[in-house]
């Protein structure tokens, strides 16, 4: 009796330890998301992500050299069509609105090609 | 790979910077009417939370005592294994005070707070060589242009423009010299902007979209010329903003047209005032939507209207312009369209005034209309210097759409045209093109002549 109730003791706390185990040592969700650079937008121009995501952006110009800036962030030249892409890796820890802008001078609407990424709570995010 | 932190910038309430602007001309009132020392204190901190959004620090619906967040990013760029795609890209944060061949240009010299240069210029080129059947042929310096740009912060930054046409300005020359674009832009969120200056009208595919590489065909579409008189600028000032995924909109109010420019081939191309002290007793409004929001798609519709006759005072003339576009690219292939109908109130006084003022041959439509469906595909889509493209218009103009009563149609306006061309890029943003147009009319005497044209255009 004493040693069953010792093995349900100790098989309890492995079921919790195990329980907590995932949570303590999962890593971030990785989302991959393709974005096209085109005088004068970003498409898509508006990401949704959970906290606790890593967005990996991967971003090609149809045109020109662009700029990918996330304000306050990093910068980082698109090259030109079909020469390559940028990739932008973005851990999404904290809720809230990040915004990114075109940094190099592409033409006559170079300051309407921004967007934004909106951190969010819960798993609202789409 | 490099690491960096950002914050941030926005809690997505467009109207916390007008607020903000309201705050402060309601503070700076009620200082004026009680002059109570709290008052004042409150006006003061409007003042620096202003000065803070100039400079880009305040977030914006937070308030300037808010959490500063932060979230790990970082960047790269990932080349496909060519030796001249290697030489190219590059972190731009890995760069020396300007990027972009900007410092050797000597300008730029100082750092905005986001680490990118403060000044920037860049610009276009168009250089043409016309064959149209009956005339000789001529090689035209069509476009020299440059673009200036400065930011005095994150939040406040200038934009400007400068054209030369036809490359020799003054007496008996085709040339002209534009100030085309020269605005401040006062960038508050996303969705909410503010801008002033010389400003494109927002209309159609071209007119704020025109950088040779990106349309094909040695000239603009013939749409873009009669029916939209591209590049249509003029004074003005106005919002823009984009709303959700890709929804954008922009609006002015702008100096008018100027009626007694309108012509029965030309349209009302001749009655742009252009900025140079354009007469504003009346004023324009414009705007545009479109969407974005799709890979490959770009959709829009623009109106323009605004009262024109102030040359001839008696006269109530008026102007409304509307028209709709769409760009699609799957693949290799894209298609675009675009339709534009104006109308024109008021012409048949108009035209009645322009003739008993020496204008004999007066006569202006009631209504022009035009539109145009092209489609291209790239034939080699391998990295420049690779690459090439052809493509078909079909175009359908007519400045005579529709008569004011006692005037009659003049049928070699309603014109048609096929232009097949051959874009060539040795680099993306550097075309050579080749195209021919065919043009034809409804008038049973009058030719419209057929033409072929080269051209080299290239942007930096």
């Amino acid at each position: 009796m004493h040693t069953d109730a010792r093995c349900v003791t100790v098989f309890v706390v492995f079921a919790v330890l195990s329980a907590m185990l995932p949570g303590a040592v999962a890593t971030q969700e990785r989302q991959v998301v393709e974005m096209v650079a085109e005088r004068f937008t970003f498409t898509p121009s508006r990401l949704e992500v959970s906290v606790g995501t890593t967005v990996e952006i991967h971003i090609r110009s149809q045109d020109t050299d662009h700029g990918f800036h996330l304000v306050n962030g990093p910068n980082v030249i698109v090259p030109k069509r079909r020469q390559g892409e940028a990739v932008v890796l973005f851990d999404a820890e904290v809720p809230g609105v990040y915004q990114f802008e075109c940094s190099k001078l592409c033409g006559a609407g170079h300051n309407f090609m921004k967007g934004e990424i909106v951190v969010t709570a819960g798993d609202d995010a789409s | 790979m490099s690491s960096r932190r950002a914050v941030p910038r926005s809690c997505g309430q467009p109207v916390s910077g007008l607020c903000l602007v309201l705050l402060l001309v309601a503070a700076s009132s009620a200082t004026a009417q009680s002059g109570a020392d709290g008052v004042e204190a409150d006006r003061l901190s409007a003042v620096s939370r202003l000065s803070d959004w100039a400079a880009g620090g305040w977030q914006l619906g937070q308030g300037g005592s808010g959490p500063v967040w932060s979230v790990a990013a970082s960047a790269e760029v990932r080349l496909p294994d060519t030796s001249a795609a290697m030489a190219r890209g590059r972190p731009a944060s890995s760069l020396p005070v300007a990027w972009g061949g900007r410092q050797g240009a000597g300008v730029g010299g100082s750092q905005s707070g986001s680490g990118m240069p403060n000044s920037s210029f860049s610009g276009y080129m168009d250089f043409h060589f016309n064959n149209r059947e009956h005339e000789d042929p001529v090689v035209d310096f069509h476009r020299f242009v440059l673009l200036f740009t400065h930011s005095f912060s994150d939040r406040v930054r200038f934009v400007s423009e400068l054209e030369l046409e036809h490359s020799l300005v003054g007496e008996d020359a085709e040339g002209e010299l534009e100030l085309e674009q020269a605005y401040i832009d006062f960038l508050v969120t996303r969705e909410l902007n503010f801008r002033a200056g010389m400003l494109l009208v927002p209309m159609g595919i071209i007119n704020e979209r025109h950088e040779p590489p990106v349309f094909h065909g040695v000239e603009r579409p013939f749409v873009d010329d009669v029916i939209l008189p591209t590049t249509w600028f003029d004074a003005g000032a106005g919002i823009h903003g984009e709303i959700g995924q890709g929804l954008r909109y922009r609006t002015y109010v702008m100096a008018p047209l100027d009626a007694s420019g309108f012509t029965a081939d030309q349209g009302i191309r001749d009655g742009r005032q252009k900025g140079a002290e354009s007469t504003v007793r009346n004023i324009a409004t414009t705007g545009r939507v479109e969407y974005v929001g799709l890979p490959g798609l770009w959709t829009g519709a623009s109106f323009w209207r605004g009262k024109t006759g102030f040359a001839f005072p008696r006269i109530e003339s008026r102007v409304t312009v509307g028209e709709v576009d769409a760009r699609y690219r799957v693949g290799e292939l894209e298609a675009r369209a675009q339709y534009a109908h104006v109308w024109l109130d008021g012409m048949g006084e108009l035209n009645r005034a322009l003739r008993f003022a020496n204008q004999p041959g007066a006569n202006i439509a009631r209504e022009i209309r035009g539109f145009y469906v092209e489609a291209s595909y790239f034939v080699l889509p391998n990295p420049a210097p690779l690459e090439a493209a052809v493509f078909v218009r079909y175009e359908n103009f007519d400045t005579q759409y529709r008569m004011p009563t006692g005037f009659q149609r003049l049928q070699q306006f309603d014109r048609d045209a096929w232009v097949v061309g051959f874009s060539y890029y040795p680099d993306p943003d550097v075309v050579l093109k080749l195209d021919y147009s065919v043009v034809r009319n409804q008038s049973g005497v009058i030719d419209e002549p057929n033409a072929l044209n080269v051209g080299l255009g290239w942007w930096f």
